[in-house]
């Protein structure tokens, strides 16, 4: 444990923040996609994290050499898509209509994704000041060494 | 004779601690947004009692300090959210900050035993 694994910590933070950030615009830009590779209309997607570095390694922390993840991390587990069925929208013209006239599009709420990416953002921004502490921190110990 | 004084002992367990808490915040911090976390500290004082009453013995035995090994746990009464989260940012800023001024302190404090050393070594004069 030193502070050079709080920087990891924080670090594991700001990494996740920014891949849901990226997830998040990446929805917002295909909120009117209606033809993907895979067929049918894009899926909007969704992150979930958890706890990274195994307690066990906490455990070993006094006397193991420093191996993957501090304890304390975060890490994106997977990148799930969300099971809500897409919205039909009525317009014949299209050509991805069906033969009713229906054109199926993802089910993107606009405000919901702006709501997420905010939240997003201030983690990014709580994460980054912890990392500053923490540089402020080493850079003080450095310091010692200053007369 | 060692040049290290018993403070500077309790310096370094002091230090040691800020750093063990500090980590402890910023992994609070960099899990508030994963589901079921709960928000984990330690008990400051009482490890810093308990690593001063090891110092003073151990200076008495004229020993090195032993290997502190602070107990990392779940911290109570704190609001939890509907995904099981309870991480409280206003909490963890502001233990941030102090965490991070009481490392300054530890670290001007450690700086001027030392330099009291030399000015022993100066013979008071100089510096």
């Amino acid at each position: 444990m030193n502070l050079f694994d709080s920087l990891s910590v924080s670090g594991s933070a700001l990494a996740a923040e920014r891949q849901r950030s990226e997830i998040i615009a990446a929805n917002m830009a295909n909120a009117e996609t209606t033809h993907t590779e895979a067929g049918g209309p894009y899926r909007r997607r969704e992150v979930v994290f958890q706890p990274a570095g195994s307690s066990f390694r906490l455990a070993l922390a006094n006397t193991a050499s420093s191996m993957g993840p501090a304890p304390g991390s975060v890490q994106i587990s997977e990148v799930m898509d969300d099971p809500t069925p897409p919205i039909m929208r009525y317009e014949p013209g299209h050509p991805d209509a069906n033969k009713d006239g229906y054109v199926a599009f993802p089910a993107i709420n606009p405000a919901m994704e702006m709501v997420d990416l905010m939240s997003s953002v201030r983690s990014y921004q709580l994460n980054a000041s912890a990392v500053a502490a923490e540089k402020q921190m080493i850079q003080q110990t450095v310091d010692i060494l200053k007369s | 004779m060692t040049p290290t004084t018993p403070l500077l002992s309790t310096l370094e367990s002091f230090l040691s601690l800020t750093v063990n808490r500090e980590q402890a915040i910023s992994a609070n911090m960099a899990n508030v947004d994963t589901p079921g976390y709960r928000t984990r500290d330690i008990n400051f004082q009482g490890e810093l009692r308990k690593a001063m009453n090891a110092t003073q013995s151990q200076s008495e035995n004229g020993g090195f300090t032993a290997q502190m090994n602070p107990v990392v746990q779940e911290v109570s009464g704190l609001m939890e959210r509907p995904d099981g989260n309870n991480v409280n940012l206003d909490r963890e800023g502001l233990l941030m900050s102090e965490t991070q001024l009481q490392y300054q302190i530890g670290v001007q404090l450690v700086k001027h035993q030392f330099h009291q050393i030399l000015s022993a070594i100066n013979g008071g004069g100089q510096s």
